[in-house]
């Protein structure tokens, strides 16, 4: 599949960690306020979060909401009125922005490529003010390239001749080039179209599941918070936080009507966006093999879960559902009159499962392991049963303001 | 101190040696649109003037790029600078070329340096705009990843910002450099020479105006061909297809 992230190119990345700190550092916000001169009030009022090492927090709220602020104040894009911010135990006030810049990654909406760089040249930018010599800018460079599955052969082009997808990668490079411990990321793909956004995020999950950076990132989108972070950190208008939770949590105990409307009526719904098929207890299907006498068939539906018999070959990989008239004969055959489509895998995200089994206009569908193997059937009822049970989660979790569980 | 009494004189001194050459035959005589005999006996005596010229136009363009681009860059992290500046190279741009070399006579008295400082004043206004222009029109995401990963104010100005306002810092000299080559055709009047000397010295013979004329638009192109080229080397990424 293109686009993967390569993890040989990772091993090469932990070895060259020099460049900058190498391990992801916590940021904290201290009471951090942005006043500008004149408004009536506060950009950013009195933040305080911590955002641990090797997480993504998203910052997310309507515009005006100060999110894209509170991100710029932790590299002192935006100068910070009162209260602090520590990175890495430091606080940011008291280093040159220049070199803490060097030092924390920066991903803008734009990209902000600059049009006059090769994109070897674009991401040679922080090792080049950090005075490396050659050899190593090039090493560096050619890593990166195969860390985010850019052709070797890109490094020459100039940014508009790059697809939106490949400017995009180009500025994530950019940005991990001299291994920063904490990332910026502003919007980063807001400018992208909504398949290629898609396959973006997910390709940043797995990149991030490799190098474990400290990740601040802003969007308005609550579903690409949704998706992309481990905290979430709502923002009303005022720089105010609203909640800062797990998007478990917020979707599950949103902290007031704000927070509740922002993340949307269909949070039910969304929460099936965070959860995988293998996160859910599966029903078992009575199962058949091709040859079989009926009769045994029939006597292990009596009383199953599930009214219908699953036909699976010698590997255990469902074939297709026996219907009454496969019945009648005296054997189960070797290809079942209702096939097994669709056939749902362990690892799928549950919102597509369903979407899927709904499209099929089917009450439930086999889902296989990795190899393939039946592992259980999941049905339409499950998933309403687990709506439900969530409903009743939050009626015990009412408490606004819930210390942070663990994921 | 009026134009007139410096005119006569340097008119009169230039005159006299193409007056004599109209006296022969055909074509000259009867002073024909151009003389293509006349002007192969006589093309070497348009030489010096051309060579004048570029001596002319070249420090001109070289000294009023070197002032404008230090007035840029001071008003570039200033802007309110901006509209002073642009007023008083205005004010210089607006000064008639023949009243600006008598006005300097006084000072610098006659020759190449009195053109160059005027020629050079009527550079500025054009130069420093476009530079300014440039540096304006840089990307903000470009001047702003550049601060947000550590560059400092003169790291951002010489990586990002000048390479980014390139094509139009030259598009400033190609315009600059043309109008300085038609106005330097004036420096005799400062007795600066350059290709405006034959030109005054018969402007009533054809065939001598074309040649100084069209030598004088053949160098404004010469100057902007360079230019262009300078630019394309300059800033490849301007020219890149997309792929």
């Amino acid at each position: 599949m293109p686009g993967r992230y390569d993890r040989s190119a990772l091993a090469v990345d932990q070895a060259t960690r020099d460049g900058g700190s190498a391990e992801a550092t916590q940021v904290e916000f201290r009471a951090a306020t942005k006043r500008y001169a004149g408004a009536e009030r506060d950009a950013v009022h009195r933040l305080e979060l911590d955002v641990p090492a090797g997480e993504i927090c998203v910052f997310v709220g309507p515009s005006g909401c100060g999110k894209t602020t509170a991100m710029r104040m932790v590299n002192r894009m935006v100068e910070i009125s009162e209260g602090d911010i520590l990175v890495g135990g430091r606080s940011v006030r008291e280093r040159s922005p220049a070199q803490l810049r060097r030092e924390i990654g920066y991903v803008i909406q734009q990209t902000g490529l600059y049009p006059h760089r090769t994109v070897a040249a674009n991401i040679a930018t922080v090792p080049r003010l950090l005075k490396w010599n050659r050899a190593r800018i090039e090493a560096r460079v050619e890593e990166l390239l195969e860390l985010v599955s850019l052709d070797a052969e890109l490094r020459d082009r100039y940014p508009a001749q790059l697809s939106g997808g490949q400017q995009q990668r180009v500025g994530v490079a950019r940005a991990l080039a001299a291994n920063p411990g904490v990332m910026l990321m502003d919007e980063p793909f807001g400018a992208v179209d909504p398949i290629n956004r898609e396959r973006l995020q997910n390709e940043f999950l797995r990149l991030q599941a490799e190098v474990r950076k400290t990740i601040l990132f802003v969007t308005h989108d609550i579903d690409e918070a949704i998706k992309m972070g481990d905290r979430i950190a709502i923002l009303r208008e005022g720089g105010r936080l609203a909640q800062y939770a797990t998007p478990a949590e917020l979707l599950m105990a949103p902290a007031d009507q704000f927070v509740e409307g922002f993340v949307g009526a269909d949070r039910a719904l969304k929460r099936l966006s965070l959860m995988r098929v293998s996160d859910i207890d599966l029903w078992q299907a009575p199962l058949a093999f091709p040859g079989q006498s009926t009769s045994e068939v029939r006597a292990k539906l009596d009383g199953a879960e599930i009214s219908h018999a699953l036909v699976i070959d010698s590997d255990r990989r469902p074939l297709g559902w026996l219907s009454e008239a496969d019945l009648a004969a005296d054997t189960v055959p070797k290809r079942p009159s209702t096939g097994p489509e669709p056939v749902l895998e362990l690892d799928d995200v549950m919102r597509d499962a369903l979407s899927d089994v709904l499209q099929a206009e089917t009450l439930y569908a086999p889902v296989v392991d990795a190899q393939g193997r039946i592992a259980g059937v999941l049905s339409v009822e499950i998933i309403s049963e687990f709506l439900t049970s969530a409903d009743a989660l939050e009626e015990e979790h009412p408490a606004p303001e819930r210390p942070l569980a663990e994921r | 101190m009026t134009a007139a009494a410096h005119l006569t004189p340097i008119l009169a001194q230039l005159g006299p040696e193409f007056f004599k050459e109209r006296s022969d035959t055909g074509c000259v005589q009867e002073n024909g649109a151009f003389c293509f005999s006349w002007a192969a006996d006589n093309f070497d005596r348009y030489v010096t003037p051309t060579l004048e010229h570029v001596m002319l136009v070249v420090p001109s363009v070289v000294i009023g790029f070197a002032i404008a681009f230090g007035l840029a860059l001071l008003s570039h992290r200033r802007r309110w600078l901006v509209p002073p500046i642009t007023g008083a190279t205005g004010v210089l741009y607006t000064v008639p070329s023949i009243a600006f070399f008598f006005l300097l006579l006084p000072i610098t008295g006659r020759g190449t340096d009195t053109a160059i400082i005027a020629l050079t004043a009527y550079t500025l206004q054009i130069i420093y705009r476009n530079i300014v222009a440039g540096l304006a029109n840089v990307p903000p995401a470009a001047r702003d990843s550049g601060r947000g990963m550590g560059m400092t104010d003169r790291q951002l100005l010489w990586r990002v910002e000048l390479p980014l306002a390139v094509p139009e810092i030259i598009a400033g000299l190609r315009i600059a450099t043309v109008s300085t080559v038609a106005l330097a055709t004036l420096a005799v009047f400062a007795g600066a020479g350059g290709l405006g000397d034959p030109i005054y010295a018969d402007i009533t013979f054809k065939t001598n105006v074309v040649i100084a004329g069209g030598l004088a638009v053949l160098l404004a192109i010469a100057f902007d061909g360079i230019l262009i080229v300078t630019q394309r080397l300059l800033s490849p990424w301007r020219t890149v297809r997309p792929v």
